[in-house]
């Protein structure tokens, strides 16, 4: 089985990869920056691609750009922020119909492409400084943005139990960056962020769907041709090991449901293939509708609707999460446990196994069919330097054993239990 | 059984409709090239269907709000164990979810299509359930409401419905409350099951990678004929006014979040369909990022994570809704209905409405690019009486004077409702 990414060195730590599939109606073209998240640079970074989102030197005027990509058959150009382990991904990308669905011809790759380099390539920046009233409207999104954490207080608890748990760690820094940061940004400041990405970003041009990629590689390679660049070398990051106690934090505000969150971490769980193990395991332990997790805390005990296991091989953390009644958090903390305890000591069976992989499979074969999964798949690949499609991750799932998993489940250490609770009804009056 | 291959010219695709002699309509569109299929078995049946009667009942029933959701949790359950061991076995990745107007059964898969198609048909057919497995399930939900309770965006739509309607039951939650499913029982489930989850009342829509001899074949296994059914469902008018202009909900948010809602006149189900995708455009023209009043939200710092627009239409009612978070809802709502009542008088320009309608066209192809999206739509469209390629036809074919027609008729700065989360 090969592996179908083909990536090209366009320039000076500049690299171009892409995978077509003609069963696609559309192509999708992305610029991601990376450096390594650090925290007296990160806000300043953050803000940049929404102040690009804005215009460019030839089109700097927000609605006449937004007229151009209606025109472009409604193509959307999105600007967004990523974190992968340690480092921090700016990212701007394209999406856009093919061209055999132009009603009026266009070469709707070209365009799209000619569109996000000049985005990217061609700022709209002036004496050394962006626009002052688009920094200034882009400072208060991210200024807004940090602070509308509490909103979705299923995620807002999931992060404050990772905040707790790896304070001091690269991983943990914002990739939003931080609100007195954000409040002394400046429209130098910001186009100084900008100029230090072009010069020390990693940059990695994903291009994924069923049109010709040529075009839209040749206009990158062109434009990144003039820059002088130093670019960084992304690492494999390393977590850190359990700290001997584990952390209990309860936090209280203005909720009607209660949120238990589990920090665990996974130790020394960092080759592929053992990573892949720990996937199989943590769905199987509470990442499916037939998982440990759901069936018995949730369908058998019924205390919540939702108790999840999530993993993140990046950093090596696995995050339980569930909604209760707060009278039922000690419990369900406790049944979580003695569920892990169980899988640990390898009270599962066979079958179990089985029926996980064939979940994961579906889950694998899904990726290649939709051009979002397939972005963060394969830069998720050219970022961890692993080569392996969905299609050769199945192959490597079926040769897990259940003593693999075993050993996998066993690296698991609980390091911090979070919980956000209701305000006591005193309190409240 | 018959059936029929529907063509479209324009994407070069088709789609075989079958009427299987159960009684059960089938959308069957296969994928070249994908690795996955997605089948969705859904029923008209949903949270607005509150109080009906068949022409076998005496009289009307009225059930408590959030039953329909409730009964979709209970359809998992069989004698023989719970759908989701049965799908564990297959590798399919089953869900299912109920919204206004419907409920579906779905799952995706890349391996054992047939034995998954066969689970997904026996479990939807056959009701199992006790009073102890309806009470069980009391705590999920419940868990389940009092989630959406916390949540603000969820929260500051459902007070725009509410709102915006007076009697129609689209303003009550989908799920109820904690107090109105404490009076389900196992019979009130049975009642609603056998009044909607008739094959006559249904839909089952399969797209991706399958052959649908396959699911032909699981029908013709697994299906009985059903009865013909007449449901008549007790619809109260709904008046044209909205039932408040402005409401506020206190909850902890960083930035006031909000929801402009415009009420537009019920034309029946199809039409009400058809108009939906003509609003969209409408809104897209007045409020979408091209436009001068975008412009000038953002740059005086109202809009700053950006606004939404989207149109929702069912069987007796239709509203477009504009959305985003703001320090000052209020003003964006006045600027909001303002550049509608201004587009009415100026009318749209010729370049805006070529414009529109290019990127409507791009974003309407892009349902026709995974096998969820065309199981989802054809779901949709079927039980509004529309065909999926109608679609991209309408889009495609629309005019100025629809549009200017749409306008007139559907965004009413009178009829229109302001719903508010803030801290």
């Amino acid at each position: 089985m090969s592996y179908p990414l083909v990536r090209e060195h366009i320039a000076q730590g500049v690299f171009f990869s892409s995978i077509t599939d003609k069963k696609f109606k559309y192509n999708r073209i992305s610029v991601n920056l990376i450096v390594p998240l650090e925290r007296d640079k990160v806000t300043d970074r953050a803000v940049v691609p929404f102040i690009l989102r804005q215009g460019s030197k030839r089109c700097p005027d927000f609605t006449k750009l937004n007229q151009r990509l209606c025109d472009l058959y409604g193509a959307s150009l999105d600007a967004g922020i990523d974190k992968f382990g340690e480092y921090q991904i700016i990212a701007l990308g394209i999406l856009g119909i093919d061209n055999r669905f132009a009603l009026e011809q266009e070469d709707m790759v070209k365009e799209c492409a000619e569109l996000l380099a000049e985005i990217v390539l061609e700022p709209d920046i002036t004496d050394g400084k962006f626009n002052e009233k688009n920094t200034e409207l882009e400072k208060q999104y991210i200024l807004d943005t940090i602070s509308s954490e509490i909103n979705d207080k299923r995620t807002y608890s999931l992060v404050r139990c990772k905040d707790i748990m790896c304070e001091g760690e690269g991983c943990s820094i914002k990739k939003y960056g931080y609100k007195e940061d954000a409040q002394k940004i400046t429209a130098q400041s910001a186009a100084n962020a900008y100029f230090d990405l072009m010069k020390n970003a990693q940059i990695e041009i994903m291009f994924e769907g069923c049109g010709d990629p040529t075009p839209a590689k040749e206009i990158f390679r062109e434009k990144f041709a003039g820059i002088d660049r130093q670019p960084v070398c992304v690492k494999n990051y390393c977590g850190k090991m359990q700290q001997g106690q584990v952390k209990e934090i309860v936090e209280k505000m203005d909720v009607k449901q209660g949120k238990l969150v589990m920090g665990f971490r996974v130790e020394g769980v960092t080759d592929y293939k053992k990573m892949n193990a720990e996937r199989i395991a943590m769905a199987l332990f509470g990442g499916t509708a037939n998982s440990l997790l759901f069936k018995n805390v949730r369908e058998k005990m019924s205390l919540c609707y939702y108790c999840a296991a999530r993993y993140d091989r990046t950093t090596g953390l696995m995050m339980v999460d569930s909604g209760v009644e707060p009278e039922n958090a000690q419990k369900t903390k406790e049944e979580i446990l003695n569920q892990l305890a169980m899988m640990q000591k390898g009270d599962f069976e066979e079958k179990d196994i089985q029926e996980t992989k064939m979940f994961l499979k579906t889950a694998l074969k899904a990726t290649t069919d939709s051009l979002g999964a397939m972005d963060s798949w394969y830069l998720a690949q050219v970022l961890g330097q692993t080569e392996v499609s969905p299609d050769m991750e199945i192959e490597l799932s079926n040769q897990v054993s259940k003593e693999d998993i075993i050993e996998v489940v066993n690296c698991i250490k609980l390091d911090t239990v979070y919980m956000l609770m209701p305000n006591d009804e005193k309190e409240a009056e | 059984m018959k059936q029929e291959i529907v063509r479209n010219q324009r994407i070069g695709e088709e789609y075989l409709r079958v009427e299987h002699s159960s009684g059960l309509t089938m959308l069957l569109y296969p994928m070249k090239g994908f690795s996955t299929s997605y089948a969705m078995f859904s029923t008209k049946y949903g949270s607005v269907d509150t109080c009906f009667k068949t022409d076998k009942d005496s009289d009307f029933v009225t059930v408590p709000e959030g039953i329909a959701h409730y009964l979709e949790h209970k359809m998992f359950e069989s004698e023989d164990g719970d759908a989701f061991e049965k799908y564990a076995k297959t590798g399919a990745s089953a869900n299912a979810f109920t919204s206004f107007d419907k409920t579906a059964y779905l799952f995706a898969c890349s391996d054992n299509f047939k034995e998954s198609i066969e689970i997904l048909l026996d479990c939807v057919t056959h009701p199992y359930f006790t009073k102890e497995t309806v009470e069980k399930e009391q705590g999920i939900i419940s868990q389940e409401i009092r989630m959406y309770d916390d949540d603000p965006g969820w929260r500051v739509m459902f007070n725009l419905l509410e709102s915006m309607y007076q009697k129609n039951t689209v303003k009550l939650d989908i799920a109820g409350t904690v107090e109105s499913i404490a009076k389900i029982d196992a019979d009130l489930l049975y009642r609603c099951y056998h009044t909607f989850y008739n094959l006559n009342n249904m839909v089952l829509t399969v797209a991706g990678n399958f052959d649908p001899q396959d699911v032909i074949n699981a029908a013709d296994k697994i299906l009985k004929p059903a009865e013909p059914i007449h449901i008549e469902k007790k619809i109260e008018d709904e008046p044209t006014e909205v039932a408040r202009k402005r409401f506020v909900q206190h909850l902890p948010v960083a930035t006031p979040m909000f929801y402009i809602g415009f009420k537009s006149p019920n034309a029946g189900e199809r039409q009400n369909f058809c108009n939906m995708i003509f609003d969209e455009m409408i809104i897209d023209a007045v409020t979408g990022e091209m436009t001068k009043l975008y412009h000038d939200l953002y740059q005086d710092g109202l809009i700053n994570g950006g606004m939404v627009g989207e149109t929702m239409a069912g069987r007796d009612y239709l509203c477009s809704m504009i959305s985003g978070e703001s320090k000052d809802p209020d003003e964006v709502c006045c600027r909001v209905q303002k550049a509608f009542e201004q587009a009415k008088q100026d009318g749209i320009s010729d370049e805006m409405f070529a414009r529109v309608k290019k990127s409507t066209y791009g974003r309407y192809l892009g349902l026709f690019s995974k096998p969820d999206s065309i199981a989802s739509a054809m779901s949709n469209c079927y039980f509004s009486n529309v065909d999926i390629y109608e679609l991209i036809e309408i889009v495609a074919n629309a005019t100025k004077e629809q549009l200017m027609q749409r306008l007139n008729e559907d965004f009413s700065a009178e009829n229109s409702s302001l719903s508010i989360v803030m801290a």
